[in-house]
């Protein structure tokens, strides 16, 4: 059962909508009692670091959540801002971030964007993919995915990368440490790649 | 009474057709009437392509002063495209292709339409239905429990070909029927005659909600009688007259236009899918691949074996359908529930409803002996 | 390598889509959820979708059509269509739509946008600007389907919006709606070198040339278009179309 967490950021019904046309069974979880029989764990996130990292906390299910993803070792995907959550800290704001992936959230150096390029990176994009992780398998042509935010992950340890992306510099664009995986992009509004990445998350 | 399952030894159509009646053999009536009604009339040889030559000569003739000679319709599928792809590098026609929006359009088509207009270079001119109107037509067919789902989109498409030709004064109608695919017709008891206005008013009068103020009618009189003979509106099945082979046509389209091929005859429509697919053979056990399959049979572009192996396996994809119910469902802006009730409700038939089945069939028999009409529906 | 949006731009009347020009005599389209479902089979980058009766007409959108519609979107989907508070918009994202545009409501209140960035971030809203030349040079910002002057300088009311913090500006030329001849370069020139906010532009797409052309000028933009996506050929035939990968490339790299 993955579970879709429901913390007032992120775009709930699009992951609902394309596991539902997987057949793949989700639960979208608002309250840390319901988050019982989860195997995989979704933290979608839009917007600023401090509001999504208080509305978490706020939420009533931080502790499961440490518990289930740092005790338990059940898979985690962080998605925009739900993947720079899982950092020590951002630049963004003053709130403490998960610290789930060793790294802190930088903003992006304007001194290296060209004069055409504008904060935020906002479009479709290529993604370079360092590794064969199970995550990123079976995409096709050269794979692009939307983004959309002014900040990136930076990872303590490199091989903790294992997709980039670039704009202005090459950044961490898919981070995975054990059973905890971070994508900068939305696979939710990247078409057919980016619901073979959530199919892969499912099949991990 | 129910009668014991039989299949025909020849094709594939069976005891599902409730009028479908075998010889000695175990020869089931399509099969016979094809070969006594069709085949020696149907010449896709020098002989229908000198027809052919004449019949073009006269099209183009009415149409020299014009851009266009005559109106094509197109679906996007494969009878439709092969016929515009002919029509403009063989036969030196210049077609106007129409195309009626009913609101299903699936992406597939409309590439394949799209492909095929801008490769060579012919105008294109849509009709679309108002989508409130058709759906509460549609939605007004699911509540009457009968087969014929596909009826208002069937009808409009009619409907606007013919006006639009009688707007237009356009004397020549290319129409992508065809032996070669279709000498199998739906017997009546699978489905009923579309333009019977009396049944289809009758259906919309018990159970629609909304006036149809914009949705195309048009009678069988008029369609067969009125506009062909006294308005000179010739409707002309262009595919008859040529060699008219399934593989052949679906790389000719490939190589040159990108086309793409459908899993299944008229899956160019999303609804059609679904009702052919899934609600025919689901809810009254009405395979129309049997009749498709069954003409390639006859047709000798299929064995029988390849073709029992097809209707094997169900017409619709099982780990798509819910996704599919639920969008028939929320174009219908009705829930899967009330669908599924429908789905679930008794069977009816025309027969329920107000109809002239008996001048539909004193129709059929005039024109059948005044040699006007070829293919065979029971 | 970041590409440029090319984005088909929808209005909705009467539960139907029509398309107009210079903001006028809607033509009949068909069904928004087939075509927005065609849409998302063609993979396009982006679509924006406004009712444009709901600030006219003074009603509240459409919630039903716009869930219908963002459960069929694999790509980010803009809503824009009488909203007029905080709470509409946050209803419309729990719906699943990415971003939520406004118009009149941002010219009568322009703090409307922080209100609402507060609330979802600042990339969600999209301010969108129907304007018109002037007779005597420059432009005026229309809102009410291009029937009411906002008398508003338009470029200190877009440098103001970035102050504001709005995620997007969409300038729609009104002038040029539906009529298949080019964008307004002039128009998307001003706007571009006064603000650094990113922006969308809509009004004039005859032929993928043309979004190429404002793509070589500007690079990073989103370019909108609704005639070219839903109309075919010298009758204006309802087709829906959309560049493929390889006519992206030929768009992408004109010189």
């Amino acid at each position: 059962m993955i579970s879709i967490i429901d913390y007032g950021l992120g775009n709930i019904k699009a992951f609902a909508n394309i596991y539902k046309s997987l057949n793949v069974s989700y639960k979208i979880i608002s309250d840390f009692h319901d988050l019982a029989g989860t195997d995989k764990i979704i933290i979608p996130g839009v917007g600023a670091f401090d509001h999504a990292m208080k509305s978490l906390n706020d939420s009533g299910m931080r502790d499961t959540l440490d518990k289930m993803v740092l005790d338990d070792h059940i898979p985690v995907i962080g998605i925009c801002v739900g993947m720079q959550m899982l950092a020590k800290s951002s630049e963004e704001g003053v709130e403490k971030g998960l610290g789930w992936i060793d790294g802190v959230v930088k903003k992006f150096d304007r001194s290296k964007l060209r004069s055409k390029e504008p904060l935020p990176h906002m479009g479709w994009n290529n993604v370079l993919i360092d590794s064969d992780n199970r995550l990123l398998k079976d995409l096709h042509g050269n794979p692009r995915f939307y983004f959309l935010h002014s900040y990136y992950f930076e990872c303590n340890n490199p091989q903790d990368v294992i997709a980039k992306a670039e704009y202005g510099e090459a950044f961490a664009c898919v981070i995975n440490s054990g059973n905890i995986y971070g994508i900068q992009c939305h696979p939710e509004k990247s078409h057919s790649n980016g619901i073979q990445i959530l199919k892969n998350f499912g099949e991990l | 009474m129910t009668r014991n399952y039989q299949i025909c030894t020849e094709c594939i159509m069976d005891t599902s057709d409730p009028s479908i009646t075998f010889d000695e053999k175990g020869v089931c009536h399509h099969c016979s009437d094809f070969n006594k009604y069709v085949k020696p009339n149907w010449h896709p040889d020098s002989n229908g392509r000198k027809e052919l030559e004449k019949i073009v000569e006269k099209i183009k003739i009415d149409g020299r002063k014009r851009d266009f000679d005559c109106l094509l319709g197109m679906s996007g599928g494969m009878d439709s495209s092969y016929m515009l792809h002919m029509a403009v590098n063989e036969w030196g026609l210049k077609p106007l292709v129409f195309h009626v929006d009913a609101g299903w359009n699936s992406e597939l088509a409309v590439k394949n339409i799209e492909c095929m207009v801008e490769k060579l270079k012919v105008d294109l001119y849509t009709e679309v239905i108002n989508w409130e109107e058709i759906k509460d037509f549609q939605l007004a067919f699911f509540k009457s429990g009968i087969r014929e789902l596909d009826i208002p989109q069937d009808h409009a498409f009619i409907a606007m070909v013919d006006k639009f030709a009688e707007k237009y004064k356009i004397k020549y109608i290319l129409n992508g029927g065809n032996f070669s695919t279709e000498c199998v017709m739906p017997p009546r008891e699978w489905l009923y005659y579309g333009t019977d206005i009396k049944f289809i008013k009758d259906i919309h009068g018990k159970f629609g909600t909304i006036p149809l103020k914009t949705y195309p009618f048009v009678s069988v009189l008029k369609h067969k009688l009125y506009l062909k003979y006294l308005k000179g509106i010739q409707n002309i099945k262009p595919l008859n007259y040529v060699p008219y082979i399934k593989k052949d046509v679906v790389r000719i389209l490939a190589d040159n236009y990108d086309w793409r091929e459908y899993p299944q005859k008229h899956f160019e429509s999303r609804f059609t899918k679904f009702f052919e697919g899934y609600w025919l053979p689901e809810k009254f056990g009405i395979d129309m691949r049997r009749i498709q399959l069954s003409s390639l049979i006859l047709t000798g572009q299929i064995s029988r074996n390849e073709a029992l192996s097809i209707v094997e396996k169900p017409a619709y994809n099982p780990e798509k359908i819910a996704e599919e119910f639920e969008y028939i469902a929320k174009k219908l802006n009705i829930s899967v529930d009330e669908l599924r009730s429908y789905f679930n409700a008794p069977n009816k038939t025309f027969r329920d409803y107000k109809n002239s089945e008996w001048f539909f069939v004193l129709g059929a028999r005039i024109m059948k002996a005044a040699g006007l009409e070829r293919a065979v529906r029971r | 390598m970041l590409y440029p949006r090319i984005i088909p731009c929808l209005l909705v009347r009467n539960k139907g889509l029509v398309k107009t020009v210079k903001f006028k005599d809607g033509k009949y389209v068909g069904d928004p959820l087939n075509a927005v479902k065609i849409f998302n089979e063609k993979e396009v980058d982006e679509l924006i979708v406004l009712d444009i009766d709901a600030t006219v007409q003074n009603i509240e959108p459409d919630y039903k059509m716009i869930e219908n519609l963002a459960a069929e979107c694999r790509m980010p989907l803009c809503y824009g269509g009488g909203i007029k508070t905080a709470v509409q918009a946050q209803r419309i994202f729990n719906l699943g739509v990415e971003k939520i545009a406004i118009s009149s409501a941002i010219i009568e209140r322009p703090r409307l946008v922080s209100e609402i960035a507060t609330r979802v971030g600042n990339q969600s809203v999209v301010a969108v600007l129907d304007v018109k030349k002037k007779m005597l040079g420059g432009y005026e910002i229309y809102t009410h389907n291009g029937m009411k002057k906002s008398r508003l300088n338009l470029l200190s009311f877009v440098l103001q919006l970035e102050k504001l913090g709005v995620g997007e500006i969409v300038i729609n030329s009104i002038d040029n709606d539906g009529m298949m001849k080019g964008y307004d370069l002039n128009l998307i020139a001003k706007i571009k070198e006064t603000v650094n906010v990113p922006m969308t532009v809509i009004g004039g797409a005859g032929t993928t040339d043309d979004i190429a052309e404002v793509i070589s000028q500007h690079g990073i933009i989103g370019v909108g278009a609704g005639s070219l996506f839903v109309f075919k050929g010298k009758y204006k035939a309802v087709l829906i179309s959309y560049p493929d990968e390889k006519e992206k490339e030929k768009i992408y790299c004109k010189e």
